[in-house]
């Protein structure tokens, strides 16, 4: 049914953005065709954008916010056993955060996030690609959006890299494959069979290519296709990988132990490991993924171990990152699906349910002032009650610490247009105030 | 399309199916009927390309029929062996003895399976518990193989309750997969059978007016009270030994695997039928709290009563779904057997229903529907109906479909292979056909800690069933004490008996680099295997595989798996293949009909040739690297 009104309403929609977008928002529309438009938005940069580079840290399963960076002390029917411990520069965070709890004066909390999205799927699309999913489209990822506006850096490794995700979710969309996340399974063996294997000689390997690139060559003229296309395009970029000198930057190995024990041993603590190597050898965007934050059963137990997880890692890379001078040019975003309601379910072994209506984000380095927190919820946590983020807007924040349009019009192969921040331009709107 | 109706319902009434003992004839099992339903699709796509006035598309040749067809149905490419018995056949009804084949081959059972677990989203462990989900992970194999009617499939788990271990009950892994999380186990329960979506009604109303939150609510009424079966007769054992647990002793241990294997995988209370709204509900219909009582959103009306608990919830939401819901539950599952087959569903999303006369063909949709419920919900005989039509025979077509949501019916998608597909492709090539090697088998012994006890003595089954008659907290306490004793002395004190008939000695399991059916594997697979690489579902979500391309899976074919386990595996199934072949282009016309189903061109040799001459037999070896990386081999024609 829904299909069939979106398509008829969509050439009428289409025109009217367009319009719209032309004469009153003062905004370009590019063709998708066309080398990159990363020059374009360049000049359009907000003046002073410090970040070349995000880490984007995902809480999949929808982080418990109470539990985590908005405690609420007075609140013991909400809190149960999780209590409150002040950290640098006077910003409290939940005690299952102690390492954390070091390094508040360099994030920024937002406590204000709200989400129109309360379920696993729609939750976790819309965070990622400011769209809610629809059947006929399929929206690019944040990292695809910042590639396609900012450009890779690095010029034969891949410029977004996602580790430990899931590959809907790091999607280049109608982007196509060039834009989608290069993925990393387990962080310590890098970026798996990125080396041509001791069996093969030079020569047959090139032989071999060059067999398979004729037969694709025929394969492409009877079926012109671009999923067939896609790959063609990646076996460029994969040789391209093959050959960069600086493919040392997915080993982890290199590092010394110091700096190992530092993160700590989980997969989690060592993909923000590699995501830190990754941003020092110019890849533009890295994403790390960690799961498990469901905790719609036993809430409290499983928080806390998903906060030893967390704590460490997250601690470790924003010291690290400072310690090397990528700080001040790395936005490192941690993000979720949605919080959890302020209600713990007995029922269900001290649970906690979805809850899109309020939770937090943070955000640290790139510009941002450290040591504060923005946005407020009410005393149990349960709603926004100051100066609310929008899932669109905490994008669009991204885009403006790194000086991308946040508005800017892109149009889709089949022609609609889309934005970094979402279907509503006029909506979305960056939080400045955060940025020093 | 009256005519249409008229003939099927003649012959519904000949072979009257629903209602009746399945096991009289079924309609499935007559050829010519499945011939004849195959014809009415055909009659009805014809009509529709003389009515748009279009040409209709050419049938493919053998070659892409065969691929194609082993490819949907049974999930990986003919062997060499298979391909040339069917290329070098020269007979009318090869095409329909193919079909035949393979819809009695055991990779069908194979290829459904990885289907169901992607839509059930089966995943065998659970984080932080001893529980996990393999024997409801045998059971829908099982069901799978048995080709258990969609029905009667889905009756089993919206309706189960009992033990997690009794192969006749494991179907409450539907419910107990979820625990916690009863509201997302309803709202996938809707999207899944009945494409109906109302994940978002969780919380709010649909904003496009379609479905309530207090519509939701009156629906999850039906499932609410799930138990764990007489769990409260543990629990202060339970909390007595957690506590004690710091040496983490056997007591401990065996605790743990009753309160978390047994108790915590079995289901009771079958539904109250009313459910409290709750402590955010936002609209004036109801009150934060208030008991409202069951009610379906569509349909043929079921209510339950708000005043008291009832027992049979869970009953009445099953026969609602399957039986009151008129065409939308057997439209769904055809539409979603249509995808399967013929690459794109007559409506996309499947999971968003459409009614027929909404679809772009009413008259094909609704034959569909009601052939489904013909066939009494036999999913085999209803894939091999469309397998036989000659709209499955279409020439490929590479331009992405004309119409946004669904077929376009102009020929073939051409359309990437799903990870499942290229991995047991590869094992094909690699292993010779792999539906030889033996299926894994259900592991009901006894773990405690990680090691089995009283093998050949006891099994999960019987414990299971044991642990949950106890019907006090004093017969838990000395089943416990009993248990403890009998675990100390080796099991001398039991007889064995009926559990030992298990053949509990010969549990097959396969590890996650084992070069066997995907099917068989752990699901899902790690991260950092080649099935999740190509984007194998992580089963979290409703059927969450991704088509998309990635520069992993184009290194993992230049330089990883495919390297190791295929090109430069000299004792790969493929070089044996090789063996007796007199003359070069033999050779290389048998590796081509072993990867892609299809003897070289002229072109296509020379090149080769020049290959083997240039590189001796390691030219050999580049064929094979170079014909796995094509497109062709990736993507399904």
């Amino acid at each position: 049914m829904k299909n069939i009104l979106n398509k008829a309403d969509e050439p009428t929609r289409r025109q009217f953005m367009q319009n719209a977008a032309r004469a009153y928002l003062g905004v370009h529309l590019f063709p998708m065709l066309g080398p990159s438009i990363a020059s374009a938005a360049a000049e359009g940069a907000a003046k002073g954008a410090k970040a070349k580079h995000v880490i984007y840290l995902f809480m999949a399963g929808g982080m418990s916010h109470l539990d985590t960076f908005d405690p609420k002390p007075k609140k013991k029917e909400v809190m149960g056993p999780t209590e409150t411990i002040t950290g640098t520069a006077g910003v409290e965070i939940s005690g299952f955060l102690p390492k954390t709890a070091q390094v508040t004066d360099k994030m920024c909390i937002i406590n204000s996030v709200n989400s129109t999205q309360g379920a696993h799927e729609q939750g976790s699309y819309i965070m990622h690609t400011s769209y809610a999913p629809r059947g006929t489209v399929k929206h690019p990822a944040l990292g695809s959006w910042v590639l396609k506006l900012g450009g890779r850096i690095h010029k034969d490794l891949p410029g977004f890299v996602a580790i430990n995700t899931s590959p809907d979710l790091t999607s280049g969309g109608f982007f196509g494959a060039k834009y989608s996340a290069a993925p990393i399974g387990r962080p310590n063996q890098g970026l798996q069979d990125s080396k041509r294997s001791g069996a093969v000689s030079q020569e047959d390997f090139s032989r071999r290519l060059s067999l398979a690139d004729r037969l694709n060559g025929q394969f492409h003229e009877r079926f012109p296709n671009t999923d067939v296309k896609a790959y063609e395009e990646l076996y460029k970029e994969a040789i391209a990988l093959m050959n960069s000198k600086d493919l040392k930057a997915f080993n982890i190995g290199e590092e010394d132990r110091e700096t190992r024990e530092l993160y700590g041993s989980g997969n989690f603590a060592q993909g923000c490991l590699l995501a830190r190597r990754l941003v020092e050898h110019d890849i533009r965007f890295v994403e790390v993924q960690l799961g498990g934050w469901d905790t719609h059963y036993d809430n409290f137990t499983a928080v806390e171990g998903r906060c030893k997880e967390f704590d460490q890692a997250y601690s470790a890379l924003l010291i690290d990152l400072e310690k090397r001078g990528k700080l001040k040019d790395t936005l490192v975003v941690v993000a979720t699906e949605f919080g959890r309601t302020p209600e713990i379910k007995t029922e269900h072994g001290d649970g906690r349910d979805h809850h899109p209506s309020a939770f937090s984000c943070v955000l640290a380095g790139g510009g941002i002032k450290g040591g504060m927190k923005y946005g407020k919820t009410d005393s149990t946590g349960g709603k926004v009650k100051k100066d609310k983020v929008s899932i669109p807007d905490f994008n669009a924040t991204i885009a403006h610490a790194l000086g991308l349009p946040h508005d800017l019009v892109l149009m889709s192969p089949s022609k609609r247009p889309f934005r970094i921040s979402g279907p509503e331009a006029a909506s979305a709107k960056p939080v400045t105030s955060i940025f020093g | 399309m009256k005519t249409v109706f008229i003939t099927i319902a003649l012959l519904a009434t000949e072979f009257p199916v629903l209602g009746q003992a399945r096991d009289e004839q079924k309609l499935g099992d007559d050829p010519a009927y499945l011939t004849k339903a195959a014809f009415q699709i055909d009659t009805h796509i014809a009509s529709f390309y003389k009515r748009k006035k279009l040409p209709v598309p050419a049938v493919t040749n053998d070659a892409t029929f065969m691929r194609r067809a082993f490819l949907v149905s049974i999930g990986r490419i003919p062997t060499a062996e298979e391909a040339l018995a069917f290329l070098e056949i020269e007979d009318e009804s090869k095409r329909s003895d193919l079909v035949s084949y393979l819809m009695n081959a055991k990779g069908y059972t194979s290829h459904m399976t990885n289907w169901a677990f992607d839509l059930l989203r089966l995943r065998d462990g659970r984080p932080g518990s001893q529980a996990n989900n393999e024997p409801y992970r045998n059971w829908i194999r099982k069901a799978i193989d048995d080709n258990m009617p969609w029905d009667e499939f889905v009756t089993s788990l919206l309706n189960s309750s009992g033990s997690g271990w009794d192969p006749k009950t494991a179907s409450v892994g539907y419910y107990t997969i979820d625990r916690g999380m009863p509201l997302d186990n309803l709202a996938n329960t809707l999207r899944v059978f009945l494409g109906s979506r109302m994940e978002c009604a969780q919380c709010h109303d649909d904003p496009f007016g379609e479905t309530e939150r207090m519509d939701f609510y009156h629906l999850a009424a039906f499932t609410n009270g799930q138990y764990e079966q007489n769990k409260k007769y543990m629990t202060k054992l339970w909390r007595e030994t957690r506590e004690g647990r710091k040496e983490r002793g056997l007591e401990y241990r065996v605790a743990q695997l009753f309160w978390d294997k047994i108790y915590g995988m079995s289901l009771s209370g079958g539904g109250k039928g009313r459910i409290k709204l709750p402590s955010d509900y936002q609209y004036r219909d109801g009150s934060p709290g208030e008991l409202i009582g069951a009610k379906t959103p569509f349909g043929k009306s079921v209510r339950m009563s708000d005043r008291k608990d009832d027992v049979d919830g869970r009953a009445e939401l099953a026969e609602w779904v399957v039986t009151k819901t008129g065409e939308q539950f057997p439209g769904t599952i055809a539409n979603r057997m249509w995808e399967r087959i013929m690459g794109k569903g007559i409506y996309e999303p499947v999971d968003e229903y459409i009614e027929s006369s909404e679809t772009v063909y009413p008259a094909l949709m609704s034959y569909l529907a009601r052939l489904m419920h013909d066939l009494g919900y036999d999913l085999r005989a209803f894939q091999q109906v469309l397998l036989l039509t000659k709209t499955f025979q279409f020439a490929t077509n590479p331009n992405p479909s004309t119409l946004v949501g669904g077929d376009d019916f102009h020929g073939r998608k051409i359309e990437r292979l799903s990870a499942e597909q290229i991995w047991d492709s590869l094992i094909t090539l690699s292993r010779g056909d792999p539906d030889k090697n033996q299926n894994r088998t259900a592991d009901n012994r006894i773990y405690v800690g990680n090691k089995p006890v009283l093998v050949g003595k006891m099994d999960m089954v019987q414990l299971s069933k044991e642990v949950l008659a106890l019907e006090s907290e004093s017969e838990v306490r000395n089943y416990f004490k009993t248990f403890m004793a009998t675990m100390k002395n080796g099991g001398a004190d039991l007889k064995g008996g009926e559990s030992m008939s298990m053949g509990m000695m010969s549990v097959k399991k396969y590890g996650r680099d084992a070069p066997v059916r995907a099917s068989e594997l752990p699901s899902p697979a790690p991260r950092e295997h080649f099935l999740y690489l190509f984007g194998a579902s992580d089963r979290e979500v409703v059927e969450g595989a991704s088509l998309e391309p990635n520069v992993g899976q184009v290194l993992s074919m230049m330089n990883g798996y495919v390297q190791r386990q295929l090109v430069s595996n000299y004792g790969a199934h493929i070089y044996k293949s090789l063996e007796g072949a007199s003359s070069e282009s033999e050779k290389i016309r048998r590796l081509y009909v072993a990867i892609l189903n299809r003897p070289p061109s002229n072109k296509e040799m020379g090149w080769m040739k020049e290959e083997v001459a240039a590189q001796g037999e390691e030219g050999y070896r580049n064929i094979v690297a170079a014909l796995v990386m094509s497109s062709e081999f990736l993507f399904l024609q």
